[in-house]
């Protein structure tokens, strides 16, 4: 056990949290702020934010500097995504961009689509989203049905994509697409990635049950794609979506933590606003959830050594998910018994605004959908972690 | 930043279980489960342990120990947990400590090299009967001339230990109450009276010890922030354990699961049984880590100072309490670059022992006493029956969850430092 840090990580340390002092509005660190701003307004905010931190030095931290990153290790893109929780520093607008396609082109990706793709990512100048599930295929990905009929060095691109996050602001979507007409499951896809603004896309938002709209559904009629811009090699889809969805596995839970600490610590902060932090079952309540995001963190350790040791992770990212994902809805399980009988307001007593926690909440009915549910991470870890037989 | 056991602690863990395999597998922790009246000391066992040097991890190397710390005696502990294994090593290694940190020079010299060596059976006496683990449990105090009068409840292994290291209260010199301070007493001493209490976990024994006047020897190091220091290491030891036992008792409850056929299939293939089976795999999973970090908590700790023993001044309600400890929010670090002694991340690289501790045994408690119970749910009719080994696991597990503070114990000592501190 070594739970320091080498010099050049706590050098990176310092000087992030030097830059994150001088350059992240005070304003920004309150709830209230975000909470006030319409959705657009804040996505302009994060864009820009992002795109200044990214020119300062602070964008892909443990990315090549051939690709405009920072060159780093990934201890200190760790100690980067905790950093940025800390300071309250707002969410990044390219998420899935940064977490699933950027590593994806740079592990099989040309020099052209590199070069492409890459720096203008980083930068914010090409917001993406991923284009995966549809209404047909949930959890069960092999299922796609949206196709890619190829005429000379086109793809005519027809379906329909649905829960892509951030799609009414997106300017491209790396999209799974049958590409082999007849093909069955996991033959015949492809990875393609598609301008948004070309004629034949239509995006409709879905508003979600906190009843802000971060997803969309998105349908293509005829929309003519490029052949080239197929990441992975043409009909290699399955095997590329694969690759992506393993750069989770390495995504920190530093961050988490910390985001969710900050959460707890304004739970708490709640409780005692409404002297219920007195009362025994809400205190041992609370306590249980710490205890789950303390675990959270030591594991963030963990899986952080595993990845410095250049261990292959494979399966057990599910348990990673299944632990943040159910702690960090938990969590807000116990903001309901912190409330009681205030359950059902917004300012319970003077002075105190729950709009954002209230927000918070809700979104957490999210997170053990999302990436992989938790019935799905379950059925992974039962056969492929633990060899237990089959279901049928 | 390297969160994992070294080559050398996984090496340390294949032995222990080869050793326990090859010279003391289930049918021998039977045999001594059985025997009710013995005293539960499988003595080849005991000369084996001695041999291999697993007495002497926190011996210092001054000593003729292996100066190593509780990250390595927690693998030696989980091990033994896997293997259910009876006798007194957790008390002895404890008894240890309590000299190590508190005793004189003399008395670390006339203790420690014995015990490493394992020539000495000690064990620790650190609460009355009905009493919690915490100043408020002791039952026994103090006189002026340092003479102990009163009782120590659930001492595992005083029937065959040759040094009682007791938790006596005292009367404070500021008039602010009674203080703690720990004593060593020699069994064969007059006035010292040993009764064995039966209990339902045989995989250890458990007796009372009643004091009358008897002569004890003060280690001048000891108060009530000893005392609580020695409880964290217990809770820790105890925590290894009980994640060992809750490991093995997945493994097991997999392995029947995946053969036992019911309906044309493996029941184990019912998701019913896997994703639960998947659920306790990730809290086994989280104990485990919360085990290594609190064991390097408390080592981090010693290697920094120790001061640490003055820090924590009383011991009120329960193990971990550290009094006037102020709601830290887990912000230790802030927004200001460089904590105490120049981390920058205070809340990794020093961690706070009280919390670590308590999140490890709260979590390593509940785990373990589900893990256990589902291995009697999953096996069917065979695992609740005398004959399966299943009931070893499942009452050392409940043993265990209420060594050291049980988890609510543990789960008021996280709400005191992290929601509000209250009585």
């Amino acid at each position: 056990m070594d739970l320091t840090y080498p010099p050049e990580v706590a050098d990176f340390r310092r000087a992030l949290r030097s830059w994150l002092a001088g350059n992240l509005p005070e304003a920004w660190a309150t709830p209230a702020f975000w909470a006030t701003l319409d959705e657009d307004a804040s996505f302009d905010l994060r864009r820009d934010w992002e795109r200044s931190k990214t020119l300062a030095g602070f964008g892909g931290i443990d990315w090549p500097a051939e690709y405009g990153g920072r060159g780093g290790t990934r201890a200190m893109a760790a100690v980067g995504d905790a950093e940025l929780m800390r300071a309250r520093a707002p969410r990044s607008v390219n998420p899935l961009g940064l977490t699933f396609l950027a590593p994806t082109v740079m592990a099989v990706g040309t020099p052209a689509q590199k070069a492409e793709i890459l720096g203008p990512m980083l930068r914010n100048d090409v917001i993406w989203c991923q284009g995966f599930s549809e209404p047909e295929s949930g959890s069960d990905l092999g299922s796609v049905r949206t196709h890619g009929v190829r005429e000379g060095d086109l793809f005519v691109v027809n379906g329909q994509k649905v829960w892509t996050t951030s799609a009414r602001r997106a300017d491209r979507m790396f999209a799974l697409v049958r590409t082999e007409p007849g093909s069955s499951r996991h033959r015949g896809l492809s990875l393609l990635l598609i301008d948004l603004r070309s004629p034949g896309v239509e995006v409709r938002p879905i508003r979600q049950m906190s009843g802000i709209s971060e997803f969309g559904e998105v349908f293509f009629t005829d929309v003519r794609v490029p052949a080239g811009d197929c990441v992975g090699g043409l009909g290699n889809g399955w095997a590329t979506a694969m690759l992506l969805l393993s750069f989770e596995r390495g995504a920190s839970a530093m961050g988490q933590y910390t985001d969710f600490r900050r959460a707890y610590d304004e739970i708490v902060g709640v409780a005692r606003a409404l002297g219920r932090d007195r009362d025994p079952v809400v205190r041992q309540s609370l306590a249980r959830r710490l205890v789950d995001l303390e675990c959270l963190r030591y594991h963030a350790l963990h899986v952080l050594t595993e990845v410095e040791q250049g261990r292959d992770l494979g399966f057990a990212s599910s348990v990673t998910k299944l632990q943040w994902s159910q702690a960090y809805q938990g969590l807000f399980e116990t903001f309901d018994e912190v409330l009681g009988a205030d359950v059902g307001l917004n300012r319970p007593v003077e002075g105190l605004d729950l709009t954002a926690l209230r927000r918070e909440s809700f979104w957490t009915r999210s997170v053990t959908i999302w990436g992989g549910s938790s019935q799905i991470q379950r059925s992974i870890v039962a056969e492929r972690v633990l060899g237990l037989p089959r279901g049928s | 930043m390297f969160f994992d056991l070294t080559d050398e602690q996984r090496a340390l863990a294949e032995t222990v279980r080869d050793v326990l395999a090859d010279r003391f597998d289930l049918a021998a922790v039977r045999a001594v489960f059985e025997d009710a009246g013995g005293d539960g000391h499988p003595r080849e066992l005991w000369s084996t342990i001695g041999d291999q040097g697993w007495l002497a991890v926190c011996v210092p190397t001054e000593y003729d120990g292996l100066g190593l710390g509780l990250v390595d005696a927690q693998v030696i502990a989980r091990a033994f947990g896997v293997g259910v294994v009876p006798g007194p090593w957790a008390p002895t290694v404890l008894a240890g400590e309590a000299v190590r940190r508190g005793g004189t020079r003399d008395q670390a010299a006339e203790v420690l090299a014995a015990l490493g060596a394992g020539e000495l059976v000690a064990t620790v006496a650190l609460r009355g009967p009905g009493g919690g683990y915490g100043r408020s449990g002791v039952r026994v105090r103090a006189d002026a001339d340092g003479r102990l009068h009163g009782v120590a409840s659930g001492v595992e292994y005083a029937g065959v230990a040759a040094l009682l290291v007791v938790a006596a209260l005292e009367s404070a010199f500021d008039g602010s109450g009674d203080a703690v301070g720990l004593y060593l007493v020699e069994p064969s001493t007059a006035g010292v009276r040993i009764e064995p209490q039966p209990g339902f976990d045989a995989t250890t024994r458990l007796a009372a010890v009643t004091f009358d006047g008897a002569a004890a020897r003060r280690l001048p190091g000891s108060d009530a922030g000893a005392y609580a220091d020695l409880l964290r290491r217990g809770a820790v030891l105890a925590a290894a354990d009980l994640v060992g036992i809750a490991r093995e008792s997945l493994r097991r409850t997999i392995s029947y699961d995946s053969s036992r056929v019911q309906f044309g299939r493996p029941v184990g293939s019912f998701q019913a049984l896997a994703h639960h089976l998947a659920d306790l795999h990730v809290a086994v999973t989280m104990a485990e880590h919360a085990v290594l970090f609190a064991a390097h908590a408390l080592d981090t700790e010693t290697a920094d100072t120790k001061t640490a023993d003055t820090k924590t001044a009383d011991t009120e309600t329960a193990a971990t309490r550290t009094a006037g400890s102020e709601p830290s929010g887990g912000e230790a670090g802030g927004s200001e670059v460089g904590g105490p002694g120049g981390a920058e991340d205070p809340d990794v690289e020093r961690p706070d022992p009280v919390l670590a501790v308590a999140v490890a045994k709260s979590k390593s408690s509940d785990v373990a006493r589900e893990v256990t119970a589902t291995m009697i749910q999953y096996h069917g009719g065979i695992g609740y029956t005398w004959e399966h080994d299943a009931h070893f696991y499942f009452k050392r597990a409940k043993r265990l969850a209420a060594a050291y503070g049980d988890s609510q114990d543990h789960l008021a000592d996280i709400a005191r430092v992290t929601v509000s501190p209250m009585p």
